[in-house]
């Protein structure tokens, strides 16, 4: 067991670092100059320099380096744990993450409760209901519900329950209210996914010989769909929450920007847009540590929730 | 007994889900708490390209709003006139070289820290912005403190502004929110300090927080007493907070407005034609103004070798835009339509309308003598090559295509080019570009000269590639006429030649002029536009 933690870890670490080595080449071989981005967030313009005071600048802010050093020294810094200065912000970049990602966090841990809880309340109504043609209806929504835009969805749901009924606010920071819009439109995708799933994972276990034995053990409905049912098929979603922590990421994005919120989302984007690669790299870093960390949970509780994978690897 | 008991709890577990229902409800419902002291405005984005918050250095219009009720300035502007009037300073005089202007100022003034206002203390604003402006000279308030030198404090009360050379725009300068003056200890601090929203001002409110990309919140300056003449209101502001949020998208923001959750809707572009409609409908007024400086302008790229080189395919382009279609289909029926390369509220506009009808058939015997023939897909060729102009932009607008389809139409192909910011900066510095717009406000003509004068302007590979170099000469000669006398005549006659020539030689085309509107709740009274399309609080009353 040790063993396999230390070599999850290892591998973490790897792609980690994959990670902030291809964002960091990509915005390098973006078109564009990032000393006139620097310069123009300290309110100097480029074009009112002549090219000897460039050339100073340049080498004020590293830039006169060559792509494979400033790679290391960023890299250096970085495992240091000094994540750099905003190119364009005028601040540190650890203090503009710090601001930022309470707000993202909440948003996100939220999110990915609801679709959690969501998804397998779902599934489980769609499995309970007996009634054909309703079922049909239930079977087929979780498809809708990640092909929706999200930023629709997050426009929708403005428009029903902050304009209409008045329920939440439609935008801003301040407390829980403000959080339960976004954090439900962003959990739609995620939840209709795990539905999907389970639906289906449902379907394939209650045709399974071992249901039969479980009835003529004389358990009950309820019974049989707790331990024997759920138990088997909630393996894939477990898959899936792991995967769809990239997806939680990417969707802050929209939604910070419809419901006006200042998180790491909207952070990230524009920070793209200007090319401040130290903010992308750390953001970049940041998000792809959670990814690895949810997996690797998620790949330790596998072998707790179903015995034949601690067995198989014992054996192995 | 055991069942009667089940049963028995049922209810009050229903009742304890639906209290909690009905308690999140009510927490919810409550729309953010509005009462009659406070007004709240939602503006579009915030600048994330240059985050600041000091008035010397800050271009971005919703700030300057802001700033306009934190910190005040010598002067003020008469938003109907545009003379310049008295403010913190009582009275002045000019001396007759235009090379030093004597302020009394008032006695009764202190800044919100407490501390007096005093002739020390605009002698330590002005010396302060001119060290920042030596320091860095593209900072956006060195155009208005152009040719400041020094300044003796004659008495507590008096001071004595001396220039090294003649500056028309300076006294229209010190009615700016860039040369306002701060308090002496936001001077000791450092400009970063003083941009993340660390500055004391005298004016009617204080600027309690500002959050990057969030908002911002100000509060009443108790015993305010001393606002220019432009305002109605003799003391302390009606309202006791402002609070300010920035909402990019569009919908958003608009059904917060019409939700009643927002007071003013503040956005950078003017309204569309369907949300007027539906606020009119609504009975919510629209108020309009015209931003002093330049109109919208397309200004081309003279280099050699590129095809807007050719002074003939410029007029070309200037007859090829209907500019009156613009003003209708983009914005509305009553909807300006740009007159000049300056926008009507600016001093000493003069109207170019006969020269900038739209004329497609002029256009085309232009081309045509340009050497530039039809070719069988509609667009022009010469020597095969197709009359392609690139024009760079950040983001398109339903505006920009419209431009692009009226030159299609005259078999001109014009390539919109999205760029990110970074790749912006960089193309326009580097002259790839064949057109590309910008511009700034400021209720003095003096403005140009931060667009289109290479020895003035920000960005000067702009202003160079607009002119053809001897026109460049005569640009120059007639912008110095008009920053070194101090005569109104003679600026008018400078400034209207500047704008015949600008039109002539196809150094700018204007598109729109620029409008911008702020829809206004009817639970809101007394919003009023200051000279630069600013607002006033300390006259709004809110009544909810």
């Amino acid at each position: 067991m040790t063993r396999y933690v230390a070599f999850r870890i290892a591998q973490a670490v790897l792609v980690l670092w994959g990670a902030y080595t291809i964002t960091y080449f990509i915005l390098y071989l973006l078109p564009g100059d990032p000393l006139s981005l620097i310069l123009t967030a300290a309110g100097v313009e480029v074009d009112s320099l002549s090219l000897e005071e460039l050339a100073r600048a340049r080498a004020h802010y590293g830039l006169d380096r060559g792509i494979f050093e400033q790679y290391l020294a960023l890299l250096g810094d970085f495992l240091r744990g000094d994540f750099g200065h905003s190119l364009t912000r005028n601040a540190p970049v650890s203090e503009l993450i710090a601001e930022r990602l309470p707000s993202t966090l909440s948003l996100a841990g939220l999110a990915v409760l609801l679709s959690v809880v969501g998804g397998i309340g779902f599934a489980y109504l769609a499995a309970l209901v007996r009634w054909r043609p309703l079922k049909v209806v239930l079977n087929r929504l979780p498809s809708i519900g990640f092909s929706v835009p999200v930023f629709w969805m997050g426009l929708l749901f403005i428009q029903i329950f902050a304009f209409g009924l008045g329920w939440f606010p439609a935008t801003g920071n301040d407390g829980f209210e403000s959080l339960v819009l976004p954090a439900v439109t962003l959990a739609i995708p995620s939840a209709a996914v795990y539905a999907q799933v389970l639906i289906r994972s449902f379907g394939d276990v209650w045709r399974e010989p071992h249901i039969v034995t479980a009835f003529a053990k004389g358990l009950t409905t309820a019974q049989v769909q707790a331990r024997h049912v759920f138990r088997n098929a909630a393996l894939p979603v477990l898959t899936l929450v792991g995967l769809q922590i990239g997806n939680t990421v990417s969707g802050a994005v929209l939604v910070e920007t419809v419901f006006a919120r200042a998180g790491v989302g909207r952070l990230a984007q524009e920070a793209v847009l200007r090319q401040d690669i130290p903010v992308v790299l750390a953001i970049v870093a940041l998000s792809a540590g959670a990814f690895v960390v949810v997996n690797l949970i998620v790949d330790l509780l596998y072998p707790a929730l179903d015995p034949r994978i601690a067995r198989a690897r014992s054996i192995a | 007994m055991k069942r009667g008991s089940t049963i028995g709890r049922l209810p009050s577990v229903a009742m304890a889900f639906a209290c909690a229902a009905g308690l999140l409800l009510a927490a919810c419902s409550g729309q953010p708490d509005a009462d009659d002291k406070t007004l709240r405005i939602a503006f579009g984005s915030d600048n994330t390209t240059f985050v600041s918050l000091d008035p010397f250095q800050v271009w971005w219009i919703e700030h300057r709003i802001v700033l306009r009720n934190v910190a005040e300035s010598l002067t003020d502007q008469d938003p109907t006139t545009g003379e310049i009037i008295p403010w913190l300073a009582r009275s002045w005089e000019v001396e007759p070289d235009g090379l030093a202007y004597t302020f009394a100022l008032r006695d009764d003034v202190t800044f919100s820290n407490g501390t007096p206002f005093d002739a020390a203390a605009v002698k330590t604003a002005f010396d302060a912005n001119k060290a920042l402006a030596a320091r860095n000279p593209s900072v956006f308030g060195a155009t208005y403190l152009a040719g400041y030198e020094r300044s003796e404090v004659i008495d507590d009360h008096t001071i004595r502004i001396v220039l090294s050379q003649p500056n028309a725009g300076f006294l229209q300068a010190t009615s700016t929110t860039n040369l306002s003056i701060l308090a002496p200890e936001s001077y000791a601090l450092s400009p970063e300090e003083r941009s993340r929203g660390r500055i004391i001002g005298t004016g009617p409110f204080i600027l309690e927080s500002y959050t990057p990309e969030v908002g911002l919140r100000l509060v009443r300056r108790v015993g305010y007493a001393w606002p220019s003449g432009a305002v109605r209101n003799p003391g302390e502001a009606l309202i006791e907070r402002v609070e300010v949020s920035y909402i990019p998208e569009e919908t958003v923001r608009n059904g917060k407005f019409l939700q009643g959750a927002v007071d003013i809707a503040w956005p950078r572009a003017p309204f569309p034609d369907a949300d007027l409609r539906l606020f009119k409908a609504r009975g919510i007024a629209i108020h309009s103004r015209s931003l002093p400086g330049p109109a919208l302008n397309l200004f081309p790229n003279t280099r050699k070798g590129k095809i807007l080189a050719d002074r003939t395919v410029r007029q070309a382009l200037q007859k090829a835009i209907d500019r009156t279609s613009y003003a209708a289909t983009v914005y509305d029926a009553d909807f300006p339509v740009v007159e000049s390369v300056l926008d009507t509220t600016t001093p000493y506009f003069k109207t170019q309308k006969a020269k900038l009808a739209y004329d497609p058939e002029g256009a085309a015997r232009l081309l045509d003598a340009a050497g530039w023939k039809p070719g069988k897909d509609g667009y022009r060729y010469r020597d095969g090559k197709r009359l392609t102009l690139v024009r760079n932009l950040l983001t398109e607008t339903a505006g920009d295509v419209l431009v692009q389809d009226q030159f299609r139409k005259v078999g001109i192909d014009v390539q919109l080019r999205m760029l990110v910011a970074g790749e912006y900066a960089a193309a326009s510095a580097a002259g790839n570009y064949d057109l590309v717009a910008t511009y700034m406000t400021r209720g003095d003509p003096v403005i140009l000269q931060a667009i289109l004068d290479p020895r003035y302007s920000r960005g000067s590979a702009l202003a160079t590639n607009a002119y053809e170099p001897g026109t460049l000469a005569r640009a120059q000669a007639l912008f110095d006429t008009g920053l070194v006398t101090t005569d109104p005549a003679v600026r008018a006659r400078a400034y209207g030649d500047l704008q015949d020539l600008l039109i002539d030689e196809g150094v700018a085309f204007p598109i729109y002029e620029r409008i911008w509107q702020a829809a206004v709740s009817d639970k809101v009274r007394g919003f009023t536009w200051t000279a630069e399309g600013f607002a006033a609080f300390n006259d709004i009353e809110v009544r909810r």
